[in-house]
């Protein structure tokens, strides 16, 4: 199947700065994928090209399977990454305005605005001036306005950035949601817990360069390290003194072990056992956030 | 078409605010405060008598000067009651004083005071406490003048009558030869003040939308809508529907003032207005009014749309504003030479010239009546700006509707202008 998102080898210079250096992915459809990196990156760069907000200066964009300059953008639905909504509009009148900008006929913008707001619980606010919400609900609206059309593929640029925790939730409620009804997104973020909370891809960015790209599972696998991280009540120094174990971090409650090439981790756990209480015990993953901060500082 | 929402909601989102609505009903009522308030309050003095001391040194013109003032008040009494006082050489100082007392105490409200060497000098003295209405002392003033002079002439001999009536003034009523060979007398007062209203006002119109334009995009860029527009409108329906939805609400506005404007010159001969009557203002005028101000909308707005698109702080915008301005300024400061003469090289180019013709070719066309070639080769020249303009602001928006930062230099400008095909 077709990737809903293809770059091959896009350039994008600013001046003499190339803020996009040769960068090629491609995002299945249906996934969640997640373009991450650091600040300045060329996240932002690369979504607006996919977007047609910029164009690239080099390579080859195919979005929802055309060129870039065939692609129905009613298609599309796009979250900035600084927000902006015409704050003396009201609420009402601003979704269905980026409605119909987007295709959709007017009466209808109206009533999917009027639905999400209730689903939303800021019914009550659809008459009022954007400028008289608070930013959290600004932020919801903006989200409304984003997926109002119905897209088939989301482009989020950092979504949860500067949400409360509740409202993070409801919005992530809503991509799970999406995902699941079969659509395409495509997020970026500088948070990892995000990443491996969501998503099935990722793309990690550096200095307008692609770090690593593909499925997470693999890529956890593939920087998988044995480790394990363990809770037992008692003393826990004897852990360092087993023979499979190559080093401990000491995080008070819990152990964080990395066991030595080729160790087996239920070995490590039966040792335990038999000397205390095992209150827990986990085949750690390596975080998106080690594997990021290995890939980074390991190519600087 | 895309274009056409953004128009929707450029029109519905101006005329609906709070600061159209009443700059619409303000600015006709200013008007009307600043030009027929002060005339009504010219003309229609307060219904009140006065009562008047003349101290009259010479013996004779005080009682003369009584009985010329026969004015009367709206209940049919005498306006000015008279106390005439003779105050005779020696005495003169004294009584002067006297007066000025009573003045002091409210006895009396003014005091007129007639010194012998009147025929002479031809000075005499008003003094008040409270009365400083210039139409009363004008009136008096008038009074005693045809008294002196009566005077004068007896003393010489001759008949007041007949003198005046020899030397009735001259005026020289100016009349105007229409192109349909006809003669039309002009108020030439009443003309410069159309004339000079029009013009203003189509500056205003044109300098303000221009720059709730430039405001509208720089908003736009500095909140990020910009971006979620442009990510589903390309940006010349952007830039089309903006520059049609602003011009439209302008274009209300003024249409508004322009049907309050002939209901005013059409109906104002009832009443106290009579005198604005007087300027007759033909309703092909504001036709043309609002025609001009659609082209001036479309080149100026288009300059200031590029402004707007250059720039991403009002602070930056300010200087680039001013600049477009100036083209707005001429013909504003060179008006009194093109009232003066219409048909001046000066002003024949500057009516042809796109930046100038909006607001010069208007003040011709309510002047003279201008060949009418000049009025078409003005229009097309226009027109053919206008599109450059436009082809030119959409090069510069589709790059600079997205930059941030400092405004770009002519030499980035002219990157810009070649990147964006």
């Amino acid at each position: 199947m077709e990737p809903v998102v293809e770059m091959r080898n896009v350039v994008k210079r600013f001046g003499s700065l190339a803020a996009v250096d040769h960068v090629s992915f491609s995002v299945p459809r249906g996934s969640i994928y997640g373009l991450l990196g650091p600040n300045g990156a060329g996240k932002s760069t690369t979504i607006r090209m996919a977007l047609r907000i910029m164009l690239p200066d080099e390579g080859t964009i195919r979005v929802l399977g055309h060129d870039l300059a065939d692609v129905n953008v009613d298609h599309i639905g796009y979250l900035p990454e600084e927000r902006g909504l015409y704050k003396k509009m009201r609420v009402l009148d601003v979704l269905t305005f980026f409605g119909e900008i987007h295709g959709v006929a007017r009466a209808q913008a109206r009533r999917r605005a009027g639905e999400w707001l209730e689903r939303m619980q800021l019914a009550d606010r659809a008459m009022k001036s954007v400028e008289e919400l608070s930013k959290g609900m600004q932020q919801k609206v903006q989200f409304i306005a984003t997926v109002l059309h119905e897209p088939e593929l989301l482009v989020l640029d950092e979504p949860f950035s500067g949400l409360d925790p509740v409202n993070a939730s409801v919005i992530k409620e809503i991509i799970l949601e999406y995902h699941r009804s079969g659509h395409t997104i495509v997020f970026s973020t500088h948070m990892m817990e995000q990443v491996d909370q969501l998503c099935e891809h990722i793309c990690l960015i550096d200095r307008g360069r692609v770090v690593l790209e593909g499925a997470l599972a693999a890529i956890k696998r593939q920087y998988g390290h044995n480790s394990v991280s363990i809770r037992v009540s008692g003393d826990g120094s004897f852990l360092k003194s087993l023979p499979e174990v190559e080093s401990v971090q000491d995080h008070g409650n819990e152990l964080f072990l990395r066991l030595r090439d080729g160790a087996s981790a239920s070995r490590v756990l039966d040792a335990a056992r038999a000397r205390v209480d095992v209150l827990r015990f986990e085949v750690a993953e390596p975080s998106i956030n080690d594997i990021f901060i290995e890939r980074v500082s390991g190519s600087r | 078409m895309k274009a056409t929402k953004i128009i929707r909601r450029e029109y519905v989102e101006i005329v609906r605010r709070k600061s159209f609505v009443i700059s619409t009903l303000l600015v006709p009522v200013l008007m009307l405060v600043f030009v027929v308030v002060p005339i009504l309050f010219s003309v229609l003095e307060p219904d009140k008598g006065y009562r008047v001391a003349i101290l009259d040194q010479s013996g004779a013109m005080g009682a003369e000067l009584a009985a010329a003032l026969t004015d009367t008040l709206g209940d049919g009494s005498p306006k000015y009651a008279s106390t005439v006082v003779a105050a005779p050489g020696d005495r003169f100082d004294a009584e002067r004083t006297a007066r000025v007392g009573d003045v002091q105490n409210g006895v009396f409200d003014i005091v007129i005071v007639i010194p012998s060497s009147v025929l002479d000098d031809g000075k005499a003295g008003y003094i008040t406490r409270d009365e400083r209405n210039f139409n009363v002392l004008t009136r008096i003033e008038d009074a005693l003048n045809d008294i002196v002079i009566k005077q004068r002439l007896a003393a010489e001999g001759l008949d007041y009558g007949r003198v005046k009536s020899l030397t009735t003034a001259v005026s020289l009523e100016m009349s105007q030869v229409t192109t349909a060979g006809g003669v039309e007398k002009k108020n030439v007062l009443g003309e410069y003040g159309v004339v000079f209203a029009f013009t203003l006002i189509l500056y205003m119109a044109l300098l303000s939308w221009g720059v709730t334009i430039s405001k509208s995009i720089i908003e736009e860029k500095g909140t990020r809508i910009m971006e979620v527009i442009l990510s589903s409108v390309t940006p010349r329906d952007f830039m089309t529907g903006k520059l049609i939805g602003v011009g439209l609400a302008g274009l209300t506005q003024l249409t508004i003032w322009a049907l309050m404007g002939v209901a005013a010159s059409t109906y104002a001969a009832t009443g106290v207005v009579a005198i604005l009557s007087s300027v007759h203002i033909p309703p092909i005028v504001f036709v043309y009014f609002l025609g001009f101000f659609v082209l001036g909308f479309l080149l100026f707005s288009a300059l200031f749309m590029t402004v707007g698109a250059m720039c991403s702080t009002d602070q930056d915008a300010q200087q680039l504003q001013g600049l477009i301005t100036l083209p707005l300024i001429v013909p504003l400061l060179t008006l009194m030479l093109l009232i003066q003469n219409p048909n001046s090289p000066l002003a024949v180019t500057l009516s042809l010239l796109p930046l100038f013709s909006p607001m010069v070719m208007l003040a011709r066309i309510i002047l003279i009546q201008p060949p009418a070639w000049q009025v078409a080769l003005s229009i097309v020249l226009l027109v053919i700006s206008i599109y450059f303009t436009i082809n030119f602001a959409a090069r510069v928006f589709r790059v600079g509707a997205l930059m941030y930062g400092k405004p770009p230099s002519l030499r980035e400008l002219a990157h810009w202008y070649r990147q964006a095909r």
